[in-house]
């Protein structure tokens, strides 16, 4: 069973690799993004060295990680989901031997590993060059960066799998899944980190899932976090990861239940 | 003379890049940076020449060409090189100017709008062709009620079965009379009285409209019904252009003539009947022969001139190939002298 | 003359498919305005921790977002090709556009145009009005007159380079989202060119000039006379980047290689 997954993830790859077109225009798409960012906070910092704990240099890494880390968590598995309900191929999904939400997931990670090996890290240097960022050096911090990385990815493709779902419900969810992905931007801390929020903000988007996305594995590393600080992080990221299953269950199983009406 | 003809083609070419893609995960990912292509020649070298008010069938396995010509003839794509002249105009290159005398329905890609009624796609058709309305009204008038369209009108295309979108996307391409009317594919997947319908439309406008027709099918009973002249094309190259009979004359292999007599007859008597005609005699059970004659070369009444004199026939049968089995043949095994 | 009637009739069809669905285009609606809101939270939340970018206070900033998008609505409005590539080259549609006898790209832009998006108009008027009373602007008699202009002309700046992008899909085969990348750097164009590195204030305004749908003309509306010559160049660069998009276009309608088979 396990192999089918893992086979699901390598075709994924492989595909991304066919749309060469899109690789190239996703470098500068991110590279686009990052140096907008990057001047617009410069222009703010101006004097002052330091807002929000957040050195000028640890401003422009965050920057630089937090699109970086985009590029590997960010999937259309959403859109994909709403399309195959939209035009019927889902009921021949689910008499595949297979989870469909579980192949849908690999997929997304298929595409994040690709974007991670040939994106992410060769994108990382190059941008180490041009702007003053100021990475930490290989050790511990490295890791558990990793690993929050990977749980924001799993909260990232929680959210995804709820609102593709959502289509069986609206038929035409586009508009929402637009919606949800400049919210995900906005506030999981990738145009402005959360602490740069009022404080009212912040108190709302720290019960929010949207941090564990982004926000908690670029401080993590920017910061050097560790202790108690490093492990409340993580653990935020991991109870998300688990919550955010209940509401899949649910819509999933009134999914089906819709897909019987709907099909017959 | 090449004013007078509807298609003119010399060496027409279209050559297509195709990319090729390595295997295994390593050779993906050199493709990513460096990618190798070969050309192919979709279309080779073809020559071409259709009188106006000729109906012509364009034959050919799938990814002879066909579709390609008629997208090169269509002025959707560009030629590699060759001569093209359609209407007297460059196809491509006045695109503009030459669409407008020409009707195009491609049997898989629907011409009209998907989410407006047939009418206001008709409607939108007539100005985008800028049909005067007056003529624009009589005209349609007529082919609605040919091809039995009436009660569509109002419907929107999506909800139109294969058939009824057939008629009405016919309808559509002829809306500015055009001279010439391309066909690909327009009776796949139609039922046998749509079928019907439509080639009986086809034959009347090109009678009265003297509308020339240059038809793609898979359906050689299309071809039968409408077509006195009959183009094939394989990997790219014409490899016959002429009438239909002769096709069959040529390729079409020995006929047979089964009879059946009241009494029995010796074979030696049939064939000291028909001793000067090139024809060879079985006899195939009681009262049962067979006579199979070469290639065309003699009528059947002949034949049966000599024998029916004094030989009381109870049934007679003739079989030749059909057209489907002859093209069949064709592309299995060539035209030996192409 | 022919061009304007077939357009209107276009819009009469587009009217009708509109208003069998009427729900999708609320959705529309509400996403639009839901992008504009992000924007403006995002100068918000900026401010509050500076008091000037580079010079300019926070209603200036806002002013200029305002004004960007007014230019930005007509484009949406008018070129609603982010299918393209989908929908034109690899289903097919482009062979039917081929056979008709209107220039292809018009033909492709009546049929996917979405008028509903000039509401982003109102939505620009608005912020920039509100932004205005915060400021000290003198209005000349023919600043509005100029404010259309200058929006004309970012409309055919972006319409250009957006042209020029969804044309290479007329040259290749495979399936590319080529078209994002004008909607990540119109970003550039929404905000105070002079924070930007020198280099990027070069592209920005001789090879990717989207500082000219944005930030030129609202500077100029803003009364600032540094940049006032850029901001009155608008119309001209907008008409020379229009021209090789459509040039781009033509030249890749030669090698359209039809779809399947």
């Amino acid at each position: 069973m396990l192999r089918a997954y893992l086979e699901v993830i390598r075709i994924r790859f492989l595909m991304m690799l066919a749309y060469r077109v899109n690789y190239y225009s996703g470098i500068v798409i991110y590279s686009i993004n990052i140096g907008v960012y990057y001047f617009l906070w410069m222009a703010i910092y101006g004097e002052q060295s330091s807002l929000q704990g957040l050195s000028a240099v640890q401003m422009a890494t965050y920057i630089a990680i937090s699109w970086m880390a985009r590029a590997f968590y960010f999937n259309n598995l959403d859109r994909e989901i709403a399309q195959e309900i939209r035009d019927g191929t889902v009921a021949i999904q689910l008499i595949r031997p297979y989870q469909y939400l579980l192949v849908k997931a690999c997929q997304g990670l298929g595409e994040g590993i690709f974007r991670l090996f040939l994106f992410s890290i060769p994108g990382m240097i190059v941008v180490s060059l041009i702007f003053p960022i100021q990475l930490p050096s290989i050790g511990t911090v490295w890791l558990t960066f990793a690993l929050s990385l990977l749980l924001g990815f799993i909260v990232n493709v929680e959210l995804n799998l709820i609102t593709g779902l959502l289509a069986f419900f609206i038929l035409n969810n586009q508009g929402m899944i637009r919606a949800k992905r400049v919210m995900v931007d906005l506030l999981s801390g990738l145009f402005i980190p959360i602490s740069f929020y009022p404080l009212w903000a912040q108190t709302i988007l720290n019960y929010l899932p949207f941090q564990a996305i982004s926000y908690l594995p670029s401080i993590i590393l920017v910061k050097g976090l560790g202790g108690d600080e490093l492990t409340q992080a993580l653990l935020i990221q991991l109870v998300w990861c688990f919550v955010l299953l209940i509401p899949i269950s649910l819509i999933w199983r009134k999914s089906r239940k819709a897909l019987v009406v709907q099909g017959g | 003379m090449r004013e007078m003809d509807a298609i003119y083609a010399e060496g027409l070419t279209k050559e297509f890049k195709v990319y090729q893609s390595r295997g295994g995960l390593w050779g993906a990912f050199r493709d990513l940076f460096d990618r190798h292509y070969r050309i192919i020649r979709a279309v080779e070298g073809i020559r071409m020449r259709i009188q106006p008010g000729e109906m012509v069938g364009y034959i050919g396995e799938n990814g002879a060409g066909k579709s390609t010509t008629i997208k090169m003839l269509t002025g959707i794509l560009q030629p590699t090189s060759g001569e093209l002249k359609v209407n007297g105009f460059d196809p491509h290159r006045e695109r503009e100017r030459f669409v407008k005398t020409i009707g195009v329905v491609f049997g898989q890609r629907s011409q009209l709008w998907w989410d407006i009624a047939v009418q206001e796609s008709f409607r939108l058709l007539q100005k985008v062709y800028q049909i005067p309305p007056k003529e624009y009204k009589s005209h349609l008038e007529r082919m609605v009620s040919i091809l039995e369209i009436e009660s569509l009108l109002d419907q929107p295309v999506r909800k139109l079965s294969l058939g009824q979108r057939m008629r009405c996307e016919l309808a559509a391409s002829l809306l500015h009379k055009p001279k010439l009317l391309f066909l690909d594919e327009p009776t796949i997947g139609l039922d046998v009285l749509v079928k019907d319908n439509i080639r009986t439309f086809l034959k009347e406008i090109n009678q009265e409209l003297g509308t020339t027709i240059l038809l793609t099918t898979h359906d050689i009973s299309d071809i039968e019904a409408l077509c006195s002249r009959v183009i094939m094309l394989d990997k790219g190259k014409i490899i016959y252009d002429g009438s239909l009979t002769q096709l069959k004359k040529v390729w079409g292999g020995r006929k047979k003539v089964l009879l059946e007599t009241e009494r029995e007859i010796a074979i030696t008597d049939f064939k000291s009947r028909t001793v000067d005609l090139p024809v060879t005699w079985e006899s195939t059970g009681k009262r049962q022969y067979v006579a199979y004659l070469e290639q065309g070369e003699v009528a059947v009444s002949d034949l049966l001139a000599r024998v029916v004199q004094d030989i009381p026939i109870l049934e007679m049968q003739i079989e030749e190939a059909s057209t489907e089995e002859i093209v069949r043949k064709i592309y299995q095994e060539g035209i030996p002298d192409a | 003359m022919f061009q304007l009637q077939l357009f209107i009739e276009y819009f009469k069809q587009y009217l009708k498919v509109r208003l069998a669905y009427r729900w999708d285009f609320v959705v529309q609606l509400g996403t639009d305005f839901f992008f504009q809101a992000v924007n403006l939270v995002f100068i918000l939340v900026f401010f509050g921790h500076t008091k000037t970018l580079n010079g300019w206070t926070q209603h200036e900033v806002i002013f200029i977002y305002g004004y960007f998008l007014i230019p930005w609505a007509i484009f949406s409005a008018i070129f609603n090709l982010w299918d393209f590539n989908e929908r034109y080259v690899i289903k097919g549609e482009m062979d039917r556009i081929l056979t008709r006898p209107v220039h292809s790209l018009l033909q492709v832009i009546m049929e996917t145009m979405t008028p509903e998006s000039l509401i982003g108009v109102v939505t620009g008027v608005i912020v920039m009005g509100w932004a205005a009373t915060g400021l000290e602007i003198e209005w000349a008699w023919y600043d509005p007159i100029l404010l259309l202009v200058f929006a004309l002309g970012g409309v055919a700046v972006y319409g250009g380079i957006f042209i020029s992008l969804i044309s290479i899909s007329l040259f290749t085969d495979s399936k590319s989202d080529l078209q994002p990348i004008i909607y990540n750097i119109g970003t550039y164009g929404r905000y105070p060119v002079n924070i930007y590195h020198r280099l990027i204030q070069f592209v920005l305004t001789w090879v990717l000039p989207f500082a000219f749908v944005g930030f030129y003309p609202a500077s100029y509306l803003l009364d600032k006379t540094q940049w006032q010559w850029y901001a009155l160049i608008t119309p001209l660069v907008g008409a020379v980047y229009l021209g090789i998009g459509i040039m781009i276009w033509n030249w890749g309608i030669r090698y359209y290689r039809g779809a399947g088979n």
